[in-house]
């Protein structure tokens, strides 16, 4: 029965694996051993041909770094802008405190999906489409983020506020020196779940963007499969492996952290 | 509970900048879809106000029916399967052991990496010559299938795809919530002969029943939203048969320039959604009444 | 207090400074900067951008930075995009169809200042005016790039062995596609041919009908449903027909890709496909027209230049002058040696005649001669939307699902009126 499952679970590493492996094989294939062998996992040599090419058709830096700094803005923003709405909605005693937590809680159910189409036609007038801030501010709040982090807040107890006013300090102190070091778990979950997802988004990138020097590098690798003379799938795997690894040594380094930022989400 | 602000406009100014992206962003655009559904307006000429027309095309040509069937159709392949793969994998990797922690990788690897990758890459394994699947069935003497050829077969196939980019998630979520089962219950069941089954069923289940329901609507409404591995593997077809329901709407207005109708299944989209938080909403209550009950 | 470090009000300064740096960050196009964006993959795109830089070499003062945008349908929906928001590139290529809807709308530059040396060069039956019809007193906003008609390719040593020759007539294609194919373990195709609106609108050409007539969206009548149904009978009662899968040039590319393999005798393709499709083989390739019903007809195909409306005048006049270029007979007949796509300009052709590359790559010469029975099409800025939304996507559907297709066509005519 042991036996059995250790078996099972052997596959379905494969099976998992497996794709992974068969992408970098083929990225070092060459079209013609691609044509007449397609099956056989291993490359007669390992060429680099396909990576030249794709360094060559692409300016792979400038989307890299387009996709690092918007994903980048957006986690800094997101963090940087939840903290003092968390701490108000945790901490503070105002009128209308119940409608802004509607309000934030309302928008957690209203995915980019449902606004883009209005969003494209309100940013194209104002000429903002093809820009940083086009990618960047409609996802400068979470409003999950945003209500991770007043959860996180109510635990934190009033009398370390109140003894920080005593020692003179202000709210912005308060929120980013005082409060934020405590809640950093909360912040560096937010960060990094808001970081690969941004990073790997196609979406919206894919709808507010035409120009060369604002793609992002998911598009771009998307349109390596050019069409109307075969694909070349070598080339294609190649800027795939290119897109997927900073991602996969990513995940390896911080498994951890990221896995607690997806089950915060989910059990909060 | 709460503390006094120190002055009178600071809550506001603290919240200003959140509100103002998420009124900007999230609640002024559904006004402006709702409004625009009632417009003809391909992005270069003049609006032209056409009443419930757009309403009315979508559901006269029958494309709105079956959007929402297909979209459903997806959903749930892609919410049983990864609930019940998910679950499974949980249960069977919930130890101690490298070899486990190095499946447990593996499976939610898939999670990380972005959709687009995962399209393309299976694009590859499944193209119908060449790919890795097409072959190795050839060699195992199967009848090929056309896996994104057939529009009997596209549909299960993207879910498939997805199945296998999300069950590290429900399997992560999962095996969070097995951290909840205690060890020595379990124990003691075994040593009053409870089989592995017998535990699972009356033990580990009832304990695992709201995350089950947590993880199935949560993956129901990320399932209504998928796009990438449209664009990228289908374009929507063949025969619109892997046409769901956000595909649809970019391609009435980017590809149709119809901003007009894709509004109008923008606002149906959004109401779709809505129910289906409702719904989740109403299970999650369900199972936390039931568990409080039992 | 502050035991540790957290995101500082510093870092959201610095932040916020970054986004705003980063919203002021399109470049404006630096004087003589010319934003091409382009539709090609493969080889294509590399004897572009090969032509750009020749043309970087011979002058300086204009520099043309091509951007590539994904296949004809996804570099028009940027276009429309582009043309929508105010960020347009100076020049772009759209397929043909498309431009009297572009036209109407009133985005798209008058072109006449190319000048009339290279207007009064271009191939008649290629340039904006010869491919459309009643479209004489519009404005000239499109100049022919890389134009084509559908051909047929056939496998010359499958043809050989059989003793077969190329169709010209629809008996003949289905007694050649059933003398072609094979079945069993080595199965191969007789023909394939992509269930796409171009080569539909070829079908109903040859069989006497036009898709517009006297104004009114008829899409052939009588003629449309024998196209359909001349699909279906290869399709189904014959079996000798594959309709490949995939959307748009997926198909394309996977019909290419059968006939490479040595899976399809025969296929009809894009003469643009010439140079790919006699590189790649591993058989010798004929190029034959295609075979004609009540007569012969083909629509021609590929994309024009065009220039969005509105922009600066040096801008302007820098996009033209690589235009005006590009048209000379030495790059038009580059071009087309290279690609397959036809010599837009007459000097170039002669000149393809004179060298005897047309004696030595008679696979070229198909298309050109093919001209002769090429049809316009109709100057109709609906046009666009009767192919995308009408049309195309019920084609596949009728045939691969056999419906009837006059109840089909029908319904096609009732979305394409109702706009």
């Amino acid at each position: 029965m042991d036996r059995l499952v250790t078996v099972a679970l052997a596959l379905v590493a494969l099976v998992w694996v497996g794709p992974y492996l068969w992408m970098v094989a083929t990225s070092f294939k060459s079209l013609d051993e691609l044509v007449r062998a397609p099956a056989w996992p291993i490359p007669s040599r390992f060429r680099l041909d396909a990576y030249r090419e794709v360094f060559s058709a692409l300016p792979v830096w400038r989307y890299t770094l387009n996709s690092i700094v918007m994903a980048t803005l957006i986690g800094v923003l997101q963090a940087a802008l939840a903290l003092p709405a968390g701490y108000a909605l945790a901490k503070l005693e105002f009128t209308g405190k119940r409608v802004a937590f509607v309000l934030v809680m309302a928008c957690l159910i209203i995915p980019p999906q449902v606004t883009f189409v209005p969003v494209f036609t309100m940013l194209g007038p104002l000429g903002l489409v093809n820009t940083m801030t086009a990618l960047v501010v409609p996802f400068a709040v979470s409003a999950f983020g945003t209500f991770l982090v007043r959860q996180a807040m109510l635990s934190v107890p009033n009398e370390l506020i109140e003894a920080a006013r005593l020692d003179g300090a202000g709210e912005l102190t308060i929120i980013y020196r005082v409060l934020a070091p405590l809640v950093r778990p909360t912040l560096a979950a937010m960060f990094l779940f808001s970081f690969v997802y941004h990073y790997s988004d196609y979406f919206w990138p894919l709808m507010m963007t035409t120009d060369d020097h604002i793609r992002t590098l998911p598009v771009a690798v998307a349109l390596l499969r050019e069409q109307g003379t075969g694909v070349r799938w070598h080339i294609v795997m190649a800027g795939n492996v290119v897109l997927t690894m900073p991602v996969l040594v990513l995940f390896i380094v911080a498994q951890r952290r990221i896995l607690r930022a997806v089950t915060a989400r989910a059990l909060s | 509970m709460s503390l006094r602000p120190t002055r009178t406009f600071h809550p506001y100014a603290m919240l200003a900048p959140t509100l103002a992206v998420l009124a900007l962003f999230c609640l002024v655009p559904l006004g402006v879809a709702f409004h625009k559904s009632f417009f003809a307006w391909d992005l270069l000429t003049e609006p032209e106000p056409v009443g419930f027309g757009n309403y009315r095309a979508l559901l006269a040509s029958g494309e709105l029916g079956e959007l929402i069937v297909r979209t459903l159709a997806y959903s749930v392949v892609v919410v049983s399967a990864s609930l019940t793969l998910g679950l499974a994998l949980a249960v069977a990797l919930n130890r101690e052991g490298r070899f486990y922690a190095f499946v447990r990788s593996a499976v939610f690897s898939a999670y990380v990496v972005s959709w687009v990758a995962v399209a393309l890459l299976w694009l590859w394994l499944l193209d119908p010559q060449a790919g890795l699947i097409a072959r190795v069935s050839k060699g195992l003497g199967l009848t090929p299938v056309d896996w994104l050829g057939n529009p009997r077969v596209v549909l299960f196939t993207l879910a498939g795809v997805t199945v296998w980019k999300i069950t590290g998630y429900a399997m992560v979520i999962f095996l969070a919530g097995l951290q909840d089962v205690p060890r020595s219950v379990l124990e003691a069941a075994a040593l009053d002969g409870a089989g592995p089954w017998q535990r699972f069923r009356y033990i580990v289940w009832p304990l695992l029943r709201p995350t089950a329901t947590f993880v199935a609507t949560t993956s129901l409404i990320l399932s209504f939203q998928a796009f990438d591995i449209v664009r990228v593997m289908t374009q929507g077809g063949p025969v619109r048969s892997s046409t769901i329901f956000v595909y649809a709407i970019y391609e009435q207005v980017f590809v149709n320039m119809r901003v007009g109708r894709a509004s109008a299944l923008t606002v149906v989209f959004f109401v779709l959604l809505l129910g289906l938080t409702g719904l989740q909403w109403w299970l999650w209550r369900k199972s936390a009444d039931s568990r409080v009950a039992t | 207090m502050s035991r540790e470090r957290g995101p500082s009000r510093r870092v959201f300064a610095l932040g916020l400074g970054a986004l705003f740096a980063s919203a002021c960050d399109r470049p404006a196009r630096p004087a003589g900067e010319v934003a091409f964006w382009f539709s090609y993959g493969g080889n294509n795109r590399k004897v572009l951008l090969e032509l750009v830089s020749r043309f970087h070499r011979e002058q300086s003062a204009v520099r043309v930075v091509p951007t590539f945008q994904g296949d004809y349908f996804e570099g028009l929906v940027k276009l429309r995009t582009g043309l929508f928001v105010g960020a347009v590139p100076t020049i772009t290529h759209v397929v043909g169809e498309v431009v009297p809807y572009l036209a109407r709308a009133g985005v798209l530059e008058r072109l006449e200042g190319v000048g009339d040396a290279v207007l009064s060069d271009l191939e008649p039956a290629l340039a904006q005016f010869g491919t459309f019809e009643g479209a004489e007193d519009e404005p000239l906003v499109a100049l022919p790039f890389n134009r084509s008609t559908p051909i047929a390719f056939f496998n010359r040593t499958i043809f050989r062995e059989l003793g077969l020759s190329p169709p010209t007539t629809w008996d003949e294609l289905r007694a050649v596609a059933s003398r072609a194919s094979l079945v069993g373990e080595e199965a191969r195709w007789g023909f394939e041919c992509p269930v796409d609106w171009w080569f539909w609108t070829a079908l109903v050409g040859q069989a006497g009908g036009r898709l517009v007539e006297d104004g009114r969206i008829t899409l052939g009548g009588e003629p449309g449903a024998r196209a359909l149904e001349l699909w279906q009978a290869m399709v189904h009662d014959d079996r000798t027909m594959r309709s490949p899968p995939g959307r748009d040039f997926n198909a394309w590319e996977a019909s290419n890709g059968d006939f490479l393999a040595g899976r399809a005798a025969m296929i009809w393709t894009s003469t643009a496909f010439v140079r790919y499709l006699e590189e790649n083989a591993s058989f010798p390739v004929g190029a034959a027209p295609l075979p004609g019903d009540v007569r012969r007809a083909v629509p021609t195909g590929g994309t024009f230049f065009v220039m969005p409306k509105g922009l600066p005048a040096p801008e302007r006049e820098a996009g033209l002058a690589f235009l005006r270029w590009m048209m000379q007979p030495q790059q038009a007949s580059e071009w087309a040696r290279r690609t397959g796509y036809m010599p837009v300009s007459q000097a170039g052709r002669r000149e393809l005649e004179a060298t005897g590359f047309f004696r030595e790559h008679p696979n070229f010469k198909v298309a050109v001669d093919q001209l002769s029975v090429a049809q316009r099409w109709p100057w109709a800025p609906e046009l666009f939307r009767v192919q995308r939304e009408a049309v195309q996507p019920r084609l596949e559907a009728a045939v691969s699902e056999r419906l009837d297709v006059r109840k089909v066509l029908a319904e096609a005519r009732l979305v394409a009126e109702a706009g």
